[in-house]
């Protein structure tokens, strides 16, 4: 379903994502892990057509990214981290807007946004009344999910989704990608919650400067290096040592 | 590895509304409800911008009325002024409002991964630009439309001509900035695409301003309009090609408006050729760059430590004392260099400004003359020292507004007592940075145009209001630095601030003048002195006592 070749992004002199290559096939939920400045918002970006990769490329279901970006982009959902939206429209104009890009009849698409409502515990009312600007940053995020999933794409980008969502949503929101997946959606879920991770995702592809470290489920992956969790396993990987008692040596300097 | 076949794309079941319609519908409603809002309803919204956009057009249509001096003149002459007016009045709305609307930031991850393709985006912005570019020339082309029919050789055809040719011309002037900005990207990157864009925008302001002055240029006013328009540059001019296409359908119809007629039609195809075809790719990738993450490494970093240096060694150090000023300072100043958004807000906004200061020195050396007694010789000099106040004046309320306006909270969970330190390293960075140099350059100019060192003096009494001006844009606290959204940037109340200001500081040159020339200068300083310290010290103890409104 996804499959990247040598993925490549250069910002300057800097690399950001170096040479990545992996396959993912459909209805898996794949987490996209890595430390901050890894590479994986660049990563993403480049997928979704957001950014042009300065060398290598990706096929998504079947369409080369280089080749065909607007085949591409048809099937593919994105959360960003930002959860950008143009706050000076309302939640509902904001989701009818983004269902005229991806052509869908006008009552198709009412009817899919009434669904995501009820899903997400939004009121009508707010949606239509109230401007993005004035929603709290769960209820933004919410509105970003359902823009992503409005079109029914069968490949999903998520980056952080959960930021900002509350317990409950949350919940839901990870029961709602599970299921997408069992259905034959393939979702890409990078966040920095290792423990959801952990519970949500059938294979962990971690990343750092760009380059591939591991690639597999988490249980093979924490057995493999002895690490007990995946929190462990990724503080082991990705250089971070002593991280406990750096903590404990930096709140001491707090002390009158 | 064999590949999978491809996917079909999900179903469309019934007729969907066009994406093209979409995209126009959006950019029309973000331009006339701005792009951010806290805590709004919908209802009350468009009034932000919709309302004062409706205020700009009936001034507009009130402007426009001038052309009633041209009653009875031929179609070319009349068009010739309507185009280069309307010229005007566009090049200036689409080069202050082209950069954001082409090139957001935020855009990138709410579009770029949608199926849109960049050239849609682009015709959907400038479609934008245009109807918004009609508009408003058809609120100034009004009276012009009807005075088409009582010219010498017009007749009824007039209205639909020249309502032709303006789109045209409308879309000649959206198409060549963008052109511009894609020439841009294409020859220097992105790296350098920030700075510009601020020059372009800088550039198109002030010619603008210099272009509303080709009527004086090429005729004069003697209770009736005379323009010498067969002087062969005026058919190089954009507005003599667009008239030669009203001549030509509701005038005269000479075999030279045919010629320009042409001109016109070819250069607008030209360049609606060069934006959204040959050069369409530039834009893209533009707008994909616009959104690495990764900025350019070196420009900040020298730039950003001599600031630091320059603020922490004497004088600058004695003058920032107070650690609150000092960092509202430098967080102006690296703004100042640095932020694309207040860049393209603040130069252009500034750049016609000092347009007009230059204008009356270089058009009025004659009033610099000693020789003989004219009771206001040396007013454009003094009129000109003061003017410049308007500069600390308006750089201090445009640097209010920020697209990151909501991390000013910052300035009220910190333990300040209120926003006058803040205020006061806004106003002293404008000071140093923006007006200083000015100050010095237009000392030059007056030394180059206007009255010779003979009237030099005639500067104080300008350079000692300026204190003042800079304080009143600091008056209970309003010139807190980037902590306003920036469609509250587009005020109407503005322009009447700086109206208010000319009117003032054409009274004072005018007291000035009268001074000078009566030989009582020396005495005016002196009391202007007295009165401008009496009033920068209470002035500066309100503000100081200023305390934080609560934000509702």
């Amino acid at each position: 379903m996804i499959c990247l070749q040598k993925l490549t992004k250069q910002f300057g002199s800097q690399i950001a994502v170096d040479a990545l290559s992996l396959e993912i096939p459909a209805g898996q939920i794949v987490g996209f892990l890595g430390p901050n400045g890894a590479g994986k918002s660049t990563t993403l970006k480049m997928l979704t057509g957001i950014l042009a990769p300065t060398s290598g490329t990706a096929t998504i279901c079947g369409f080369n990214l280089l080749d065909d970006m607007i085949e591409v982009k048809r099937r593919v959902g994105f959360v960003p981290e930002s959860g950008a939206v143009f706050e000076s429209l309302t939640g509902l104009e904001y989701l009818e807007m983004v269902a005229a890009l991806y052509a869908i009849p006008s009552e198709a698409a009412r009817a899919r946004i009434r669904q995501f409502i009820a899903f997400f515990d939004l009121s009508f009312e707010t949606l239509t009344d109230k401007l993005l600007g004035a929603y709290s940053k769960g209820m933004r995020r919410k509105v970003v999910i359902t823009a992503a999933l409005l079109h029914n794409p069968p490949v999903v980008f998520f980056d952080e989704p959960l930021d900002g969502l509350d317990a409950n949503a949350a919940v839901g929101f990870k029961a709602l990608i599970q299921t997408l997946a069992r259905e034959g959606k393939t979702i890409v879920y990078s966040s920095h919650i290792l423990d959801v991770v952990e519970r949500v995702c059938d294979r962990v592809v971690i990343i750092d400067k760009g380059r591939l470290l591991v690639d597999g489920t988490p249980a093979e992956l924490v057995a493999a290096h002895g690490s007990g969790t995946l929190e462990h396993l990724f503080t082991q990987l990705t250089g971070a040592t002593e991280l406990e008692k750096r903590a404990q040596d930096f709140a001491k300097t707090f002390r009158p | 590895m064999s590949e999978p076949p491809p996917i079909p794309a999900p179903p469309r079941a019934a007729p969907a509304p066009s994406a093209d319609k979409a995209l126009h519908k959006l950019f029309l409603t973000l331009f006339l409800r701005g792009r951010s809002s806290r805590g709004l309803r919908k209802q009350g919204a468009p009034q932000s911008i919709g309302a004062k956009l409706g205020l700009v057009l009936l001034l507009y249509t009130g402007v426009g009325l001038i052309s009633l001096a041209f009653i009875h003149q031929p179609v070319f002459v009349l068009s010739l002024y309507l185009h280069a007016m309307t010229l005007v009045f566009l090049g200036m709305f689409v080069a202050a409002s082209s950069g954001e609307l082409l090139f957001n930031k935020e855009e990138a991850d709410i579009l770029l991964h949608r199926p849109v393709t960049s050239k849609a985006l682009l015709w959907a912005k400038i479609g934008v630009l245009v109807r918004v570019s009609l508009w408003l020339a058809g609120a100034f082309n009004l009276a012009g439309l009807f005075v088409g029919i009582t010219s010498s050789d017009g007749g009824w055809l007039y209205p639909i001509a020249h309502a032709l040719s303006t789109v045209l011309e409308a879309l000649f002037c959206a198409g060549s900035v963008v052109v511009v900005y894609q020439l841009c990207l294409r020859w220097f990157g992105r790296e350098r695409l920030d700075g510009l864009m601020t020059m372009a925008q800088v550039v198109v302001a002030v010619v603008a301003v210099m272009a509303g002055q080709i009527p004086q240029l090429i005729g004069h006013f003697s209770g009736k309009f005379t323009f010498s328009y067969h002087a062969w540059w005026v058919y190089f001019l954009p507005p003599a090609w667009f008239a030669g296409l009203d001549d030509l359908i509701a005038g005269s119809r000479p075999a030279i408006s045919a010629i320009l007629a042409l001109v016109g039609v070819l250069a607008t195809g030209a360049v609606l050729w060069l934006a959204f075809e040959k050069l369409a790719h530039d834009y893209e990738t533009g707008l994909q760059n616009l959104g690495e993450a990764a900025a350019p490494k070196h420009r900040g970093g020298p730039r950003r430590r001599w600031l630091d240096t320059m603020a922490g060694r004497p004088p600058l150090r004695w003058w920032l004392r107070d650690p609150v000023s000092r960092a509202s300072f430098l967080l102006v100043a690296a703004y100042l260099f640095r932020d694309r958004d207040v860049k393209l807000r603040v130069y252009p906004g500034l750049a016609p400004m000092l347009a007009w200061p230059v204008i009356m020195l270089v058009q009025n050396p004659g009033s610099a003359k000693p020789e003989g007694f004219s009771g206001f010789s040396g007013f454009m000099t003094a009129f000109t020292g003061i003017y410049i106040g308007i500069i600390p004046l308006l750089a201090l309320d445009l640097l209010r507004y920020s697209q990151q306006w909501q991390a000013a909270d910052l300035f009220r969970v910190a333990p300040t007592q209120g926003p006058g330190a803040l205020c006061d390293g806004a106003r002293r960075a404008v000071l140093l940075i923006l007006t200083l140099p000015l100050l010095g350059a237009l000392v030059l100019l007056a030394r180059l145009f206007g009255s010779a060192s003979f009237h030099l003096p005639l500067l104080l009494p300008g350079f000692i209001v300026l204190p003042i001006y800079a304080m009143f844009a600091c008056l209970g606290g309003a010139a807190v630095p980037f902590s306003l959204p920036t469609e509250e940037a587009k005020s109407a109340g503005r322009g009447l601030k700086m109206m208010g200001v000319m009117m003032a500081s054409g009274l004072l040159a005018m007291g000035a003048t009268l001074a000078w020339n009566y030989g009582w200068f020396q005495w005016l300083l002196l009391i202007e002195a007295i009165l401008a310290i009496g009033l920068y010290c209470s002035m500066r103890a309100s503000v100081r006592s200023a305390r934080w409104t609560s934000l509702e």
